[in-house]
């Protein structure tokens, strides 16, 4: 739905203060949260099938438990979590232009600078790829 | 409060949960698929690990046996091609065998996908270690058994590292890499062939068309050794077949990446052996068979230009060890989902999203085999590459038998069924099922291992049974090596058996489509997370 509140969701302490000022935000503008968690295996290497569903498995309960804890904040807010299967950046970009979202929300890489510089940052590609805004909530210490 | 399942259930239908990747399908599609199949064969790595084996059986008439042993794998892959329709399951052998023929032989399939893969590390971790010492021109430390073992740990663990963070090249980075590759080897195959008819090399042959025919084999267990190692070389094809979400949204794909990844492989294997052994001999590439591509690569391009060939080596190594490790850990994870293993082995890292405890595990094992090898084999290259090829023609051959016994009953609706899910995959696994049982012969003669090392010396027959003369004086390493982690494969199925029967009461079925996706093999199979 347009202006919906897109937020990144992948279990982690940013994640969680991202999750807190998304709630706020989609509280404020009175919009949906649609909460996130994007993944898709390496094709190298074979077949993936039931790799893949693993990973949905271990998604539905990031994002089971994000919409959980967001209902607990605002009982409320209407909150859908989903599970896309495209590597994160894209799962976020895809479903924010889908739903013609206001704006997306993530956590910065708080915890292992090294690893996101290794993995790929998510919200430094974000703010390289979207048109719509992006809102990167620091890392809360 | 919702339960998290209901909740997800409800939000998330299944066009979100099962991806739609029509944007991706495209010209990329087919290249990284083809990239895909030929990268995980590893071209260059095969070459320089298998090429001097290929001629110690079969001297001149390598180039034959390039072309020869492909036909097995067309066949298999074939088998690979129908089984995997129905059944994605990154299982693939462990899988499609249980459902053939029932879960115990499921089991030993899927432990030989596991030991192979093992098997294999010792060689990769040897290769990447002697060529990184080469590549720097540290030409002693490449013939030191120490620093080359020293190098070959750090290899595999910074391999595993990689795939447990879950580091992955982007798809244009490794077209780039694999067309350096193929380059390279096409460039080197040019220019020893053009020195070979301009300048007269020392020891040069001119090719001729006997080099291509195999029925100059001598013995039938040359044959057999060599199909054996040759196997090895297009090990990984498969995955131009089986792999590639993006490709399978198209109907054609995967069928035109099979076609052209194969033109791409034959063709290079038949020209680099041709030029390989037209520039020095057969004897020269025997000789050097720990490092044949850096002796060969010194003499056809000269000092400065042959590092070329060496990091060409190294860069498919790299390819061949990360399409290792991840099947290796997806065979695990299928397994434990299955109820075959433990459950940790299918556990999903929270943080990096890989099946992390699988692999990290893997990574310890190929350490500790690796290590030990180098202790015990005065040939670690040698004696690992003739065994895999147990391993290799051992899983395959299931995978073809599970194919004919799965669609028994939609054989004979047509004739394209009959060839391609029944006789292609039949003859693929009886030629493989011979190459298997004459190497067990030819092997345990241990002169014919590549050391000559002889192990199990209390082994002593020679006997003559139906005109056939079983004879062994000790046993050879690749023999043990090879059949022996298969068989310890058989009490650790039946201490699992003992506690844990769930996986066992699974009946084989068979297809009744060869299009409708199969039921799920345990149904509602969930593996926790850490």
């Amino acid at each position: 739905m347009a202006g919906d509140i897109v937020l990144g969701y992948d279990g982690t302490v940013g994640a969680q203060s991202a999750l807190r000022v998304a709630v706020a935000l989609a509280g404020a503008f009175d919009a949906t949260l649609a909460i996130v968690f994007g993944y898709e295996p390496n094709p190298m290497g074979g077949e993936t099938s039931d790799y893949q569903d693993q990973l949905r498995r271990l998604g539905e309960g990031f994002v089971g438990t994000a919409s959980d804890e967001a209902r607990q904040i605002d009982p409320t807010l209407a909150v859908e979590p989903l599970v896309v299967g495209l590597r994160p950046v894209d799962a976020l970009l895809e479903t924010a232009t889908e739903r013609e979202a206001r704006v997306i929300v993530v956590g910065s890489m708080g915890e292992i600078p090294i690893l996101g510089a290794i993995l790929g940052s998510v919200p430094h590609k974000l703010l390289h790829r979207s048109k719509i805004p992006v809102l990167v909530v620091p890392h809360p210490d | 409060m919702t339960t998290v399942t209901g909740l997800v259930g409800a939000a998330a239908p299944g066009p979100d949960v099962a991806p739609s990747k029509g944007l991706k399908v495209g010209a990329l599609g087919l290249l990284s698929s083809i990239v895909i199949g030929v990268a995980s064969t590893a071209p260059a790595y095969s070459l320089a690990a298998s090429l001097g084996l290929v001629t110690a059986a079969v001297g001149l008439l390598a180039p034959s046996v390039m072309v020869l042993a492909f036909i097995p794998m067309l066949f298999i892959a074939s088998a690979y091609f129908y089984l995997n329709r129905v059944d994605p399951d990154c299982g693939t052998t462990f899988t499609w065998v249980t459902r053939a023929i029932g879960p115990k032989t499921g089991w030993m399939a899927g432990w030989g996908i596991l030991i192979t893969d093992l098997v294999v590390m010792p060689s990769l971790a040897q290769i990447a270690g002697q060529y990184t010492f080469l590549l720097f021109g540290a030409n002693g430390l490449a013939n030191n058994r120490f620093w080359v073992g020293f190098l070959g740990v750090i290899w595999i663990i910074i391999m595993t590292a990689i795939c447990v963070i879950g580091i992955e090249l982007s798809a244009r980075t490794q077209v780039g890499l694999l067309s350096a590759e193929i380059v390279i080897l096409a460039i080197f195959a040019v220019v020893a062939l053009v020195k070979v008819y301009a300048s007269h090399v020392v020891g040069s042959l001119h090719p001729t068309l006997g080099w291509f025919n195999p029925l100059h084999i001598s013995s039938t267990g040359a044959l057999a050794g060599a199909i054996l190692t040759a196997v090895f070389i297009y090990w990984g094809w498969d995955t131009a077949v089986t792999v590639n979400e993006e490709a399978k949204n198209t109907k054609r794909t995967p069928g035109v990446a099979a076609v052209l990844s194969t033109l791409v492989l034959v063709g290079i294997y038949v020209v680099v052996s041709t030029a390989a052994q037209a520039f020095h001999g057969a004897g020269f590439l025997t000789a050097n068979s720990n490092d044949v591509l850096n002796a060969l690569s010194r003499d056809v391009f000269g000092n400065g230009w042959d590092k070329f060939l060496i990091v060409a080596v190294l860069s498919s190594a790299s390819a061949s060890t990360q399409t290792t490790i991840l099947p290796a850990a997806r065979s695990a994870l299928s397994m434990s989902v299955h109820k075959a293993i433990p459950r940790r082995f299918g556990t999903i890292h929270p943080r990096f999203l890989t099946p992390a405890y699988a692999t990290t595990w893997f990574g310890a094992l190929a350490i500790v085999w690796f290590v030990g090898l180098s202790i015990i084999s005065n040939e670690v290259l040698l004696d690992s590459i003739l065994a895999l090829g147990f391993g290799i023609a051992f899983y395959y051959a299931m995978t073809g038998y599970a194919c004919v016994i799965y669609y028994r009953r939609l054989l004979f609706r047509s004739v394209k069924n009959f060839v391609f899910v029944g006789l292609a995959p039949l003859v693929g696994a009886l030629i493989l099922t011979w190459a298997f049982l004459d190497s067990i012969f030819v092997y345990s003669n241990p002169a014919n291992a590549a050391g000559a090392q002889v192990w199990f010396r209390f082994v002593r027959f020679n006997v003559h049974v139906a005109g056939i003369h079983f004879y062994a004086d000790g046993l050879g390493p690749p023999l043990i090596i090879g059949i022996g982690l298969l068989v310890i494969g058989l009490p650790l199925m039946l201490a699992w058996m003992i506690r844990h029967r769930e996986f066992f009461r699974h009946t084989a079925e068979h297809a009744e489509s060869l299009h409708t996706p199969a039921p799920p093999l345990t149904p509602g199979a969930a593996a926790p997370t850490d």
